[in-house]
C-alpha cells in the first residue's frame, strides 16, 4: 500500500517535470505579448487566438513550413521502410558470413555525434547542388534513420518463428509472398513503431535542417526560430508554433502508445513482443 | 492424391565438424506409415527436414517416385509438413490458414473454399475456422495444422513430432485418428518421434536412428522383438531391455561369476556377450543368477522390481509370480526363447 502510494507519487512527479513546459507553452500560446510578459506570471489572463491567427493566416504564417516538414518526414520514412524491412529481413533470417559485423557496424552510425557531420554534410552537399532542396535533406536524415530502423526491425523479425516462414515455403509461398503474407503481418506492431519513431525524428530534426535547409527547404522547427530576432522575442506567436508543430507528435504518439509500450519491452518476455 | 514413394540414398550431413547424419539410406513404399524413431540428436529431425528440402544434404540423393528432388526448393516437392509447433499463422482465421497453400498455387476461390471445407471436416474443425489459432487449444490448432498440410493433397505427408505438445490423454486419441487419416487419405507418410510408443504404434514400418545412423529398419515386431543392437535393445521398451555383460563359453553363459546351460548359444563360440533380457521375460526361479530385490512398486496387476545382480541394476516386470519382499535373495531364470545375445565388441545381434 505505502509503496504504491510512493510510486504514484513519484510518477506523478515525474509527469509534472515533463508536462510543465508543454503546458506553460500552451497557456503562453493563448496570452497576448502583454500578459506573457506580465510579472509575476499570471495563470489566470484572457484567452487569445491571435497568436494562432497569426503563424496561420498571418504575415508569420508557418504553413508552409507544415508542409515542408511533412514532405521532408513523409520521404524520409517511406524511404527508410523501403530499404530497412528487407534489410533488417535479411540481417534477422540469411546466414551471411558478415552478419554480425554488418549490424554492429550498422548501430555503430547510431554513435556518432551530429554536430561533428554538420559540416561534412554542408560539404557534399554543397558540391553536388543538394543544398536547401527536399532530396539533400531527406539524404541526410536516411543516413541516421536507415541504421536505426534497421536495428529496430531485426528485433520484432527475429521474435518471429522460422518455422513459420519454413510452413510458408513449404506452402510454395516462396520468399518474397513469405515476408509479405506471413511475416510482414506479424511484425506490424513492430513496423508501426518503427515508422512513428523515424516519422518523429525527422519531423523534430533541427541542427541538419538549420544549416543544410533554406528558404526552399525549411521545416517548421528552424521556421519557429524566425520567432527569436535580436531585438524581441515573439514568445506569443513562438508558443503558438511550437503547439501547431507538436501537434503532430502528440497525436502519433497517442494513436500508438499501445504499440510502443509493446515494442521497447521486446524480448522483454518469451513472446511478449508479439500478439 | 497419389502416394509416393521415398528414397534417400547415401545422404550426409554436417554442421560444421560435427556429422549430424553419416549416410542415410532409406525406402519408404507409396502409401506407408513409416516413422524415424530415436533419441534427441540422433538425426531423425534433420532427415525429415532434408526429405522436406528445408535442408540441404552435403551428400546423396534424395528422390520420390524415382525423381531426384534432392536440390528442389520445398515448395517445388510435393510434400507437406506439419510442425511440432504447428507454425499456424497466427495473424490468419483458421479458415485463411487452410486456404494458404491452395492460395499460393492459384486455386480458384470458389476451389478453395470447397477443399478448405473438406478439410476441416476431416479433421472436424469445420465449427472453429473464423477463430484465430491464438483462440484455440492444443488440440485444435493440431487439427488445424493437419488440415493446412492436407488441404493441398500432397503426396507425402511430414509430421515432425506432431503429437509431443499434447497431453497425455489427447495424444493418444489423436494418434489412432492421425493413422484413420492417412489410411482415408492413402497417402504416405513420414512420422519423426522419439516417442517409441508412437512409432510402434502407427507405423508400418519404422527406423531406428542413432549417431546419425540407420541402425535398424523393420515393422514395429520385428524390432521390438529382434533388435538389431545393444543401443536398440536399450532403447526400446518402456522399461528397456536389461543388458547383462556374460562371458560365453562352449553354452555355458557366466553371468556375475554364476555359470549357466544355455544349449541353444553352444554355436556361438567363445566370447564376450552382452544378454539382453526384457523386464517381462524376467522369470523368479529356484536356481538361477542370484539377484537382491532392492525395491518394488505394485501396478495394477503387475509389479516392477529392481533387483540388483552383482552391482547391476535389473528391471523385472512380474506378473502372477507373487510379490517379492525387498531385499528378499531371489534367483533369474534366463529362458533361451527371452535372452538376446549381442556381441560385446560390435554391439551387434548374435
Amino acid at each position: 500500500m505505502i509503496r504504491r502510494a510512493t510510486l504514484l507519487v513519484l510518477s506523478l512527479l515525474i509527469v509534472l517535470v515533463w508536462v510543465f513546459p508543454v503546458a506553460w507553452g500552451l497557456l503562453t500560446s493563448f496570452k497576448t505579448e502583454r500578459d506573457v510578459l506580465a510579472y509575476p506570471p499570471q495563470v489566470v489572463f484572457e484567452p487569445t487566438l491571435v497568436n494562432y491567427q497569426d503563424v496561420f493566416v498571418g504575415g508569420a504564417s508557418i504553413v508552409p513550413n507544415l508542409v515542408s516538414s511533412l514532405v521532408v518526414s513523409g520521404f524520409t520514412t517511406a524511404l527508410t521502410m523501403l530499404f530497412a524491412i528487407p534489410a533488417a529481413y535479411a540481417l534477422a533470417r540469411l546466414d551471411l558470413p558478415w552478419k554480425r559485423a554488418g549490424g554492429f557496424w550498422v548501430l555503430a552510425t547510431q554513435m556518432l555525434p551530429p554536430v561533428g557531420l554538420v559540416i561534412p554534410y554542408f560539404l557534399l552537399l554543397r558540391q553536388v547542388g543538394w543544398t536547401d532542396t527536399y532530396q539533400g535533406l531527406v539524404l541526410v536524415y536516411l543516413t541516421f534513420a536507415l541504421p536505426f530502423a534497421i536495428w529496430l526491425l531485426v528485433s520484432y523479425f527475429e521474435e518471429i518463428p522460422r518455422e513459420m516462414e519454413e510452413a510458408a515455403l513449404l506452402d510454395r509461398a516462396g520468399r518474397l509472398r513469405t515476408l509479405w503474407h506471413v511475416i510482414l503481418p506479424q511484425a506490424k506492431g513492430g513496423i508501426a513503431v518503427t515508422i512513428i519513431f523515424v516519422f518523429l525524428n525527422s519531423w523534430n530534426e533541427f541542427l541538419f535542417a538549420v544549416v543544410l535547409g533554406g528558404n526552399t527547404v525549411r521545416p517548421v522547427t528552424v521556421a519557429m526560430f524566425n520567432f527569436i530576432s535580436l531585438e524581441q522575442t515573439q514568445w506569443g506567436r513562438l508558443a503558438a508554433a511550437a503547439m501547431v508543430g507538436m501537434a503532430p507528435v502528440i497525436i502519433l504518439g497517442l494513436l500508438a502508445q499501445k504499440h510502443i509500450v509493446k515494442g521497447l519491452t521486446v524480448g522483454a518476455v518469451k513472446g511478449g513482443g508479439r500478439r | 492424391m497419389s502416394a509416393a514413394s521415398v528414397s534417400l540414398a547415401g545422404i550426409v550431413k554436417r554442421h560444421g565438424a560435427v556429422t549430424a547424419l553419416a549416410g542415410i539410406d532409406l525406402e519408404v513404399a507409396p502409401g506407408e506409415f513409416f516413422s524415424l524413431l530415436g533419441p534427441s540428436g540422433s538425426g531423425k529431425t534433420t532427415t525429415l527436414r532434408i526429405l522436406a528440402g528445408l535442408e540441404r544434404a552435403d551428400g546423396g540423393t534424395v528422390r520420390m517416385n524415382g525423381k531426384d528432388i534432392t536440390s528442389l526448393d520445398p515448395g517445388e516437392r510435393d510434400v507437406a509438413m506439419v510442425f511440432q509447433s504447428y507454425a499456424l499463422y497466427p495473424h490468419m482465421t483458421v479458415r485463411e490458414n487452410i486456404a494458404f497453400p491452395l492460395r499460393m498455387i492459384g486455386v480458384s476461390k470458389e476451389k478453395i473454399s470447397q477443399s478448405v471445407k473438406e478439410a476441416a471436416a476431416r479433421v472436424r474443425i469445420e465449427h472453429l475456422l473464423e477463430r484465430k489459432p491464438g483462440q484455440l487449444s492444443g488440440g485444435q490448432q493440431q487439427r488445424c495444422a493437419l488440415a493446412r498440410a492436407i488441404v493441398r493433397k500432397p503426396a507425402l505427408f511430414l509430421l515432425d513430432e506432431p503429437l509431443s505438445n499434447l497431453d497425455a490423454k489427447l495424444r493418444v486419441e489423436t494418434r489412432v485418428e492421425l493413422k484413420r487419416l492417412q489410411r482415408a487419405l492413402n497417402v504416405t507418410a513420414v512420422y519423426v518421434t522419439h516417442d517409441q510408443e508412437e512409432a510402434l504404434s502407427l507405423s508400418d514400418r519404422l527406423a531406428v536412428f542413432m549417431e546419425g545412423r540407420i541402425v535398424q529398419v523393420g515393422t514395429p515386431e520385428e524390432v521390438f522383438s529382434r533388435p538389431a543392437t545393444v543401443e536398440v535393445a536399450g532403447f526400446l521398451g518402456n522399461p528397456p531391455m536389461n543388458l547383462l555383460p556374460a562371458r560365453l563359453e562352449n553354452g555355458r553363459a557366466t553371468v556375475e561369476g554364476v555359470a549357466i546351460q544355455v544349449d541353444a548359444l553352444k554355436a556361438l563360440g567363445s566370447r564376450d556377450v552382452t544378454l539382453g533380457i526384457r523386464p517381462s521375460a524376467v522369470r523368479l526361479a529356484a536356481a538361477g543368477v542370484p539377484a537382491t530385490v532392492t525395491m518394488c512398486e505394485a501396478l495394477g496387476e503387475d509389479f516392477f522390481a529392481d533387483l540388483t545382480v552383482g552391482d547391476r541394476l535389473v528391471r523385472a516386470k512380474l506378473n502372477g509370480q507373487g510379490r517379492p519382499a525387498e531385499g528378499m535373495r531371489v534367483h533369474i531364470e534366463l529362458q533361451t526363447e527371452n535372452v538376446h545375445v549381442f556381441d560385446s565388441t560390435t554391439g551387434r545381434r548374435l
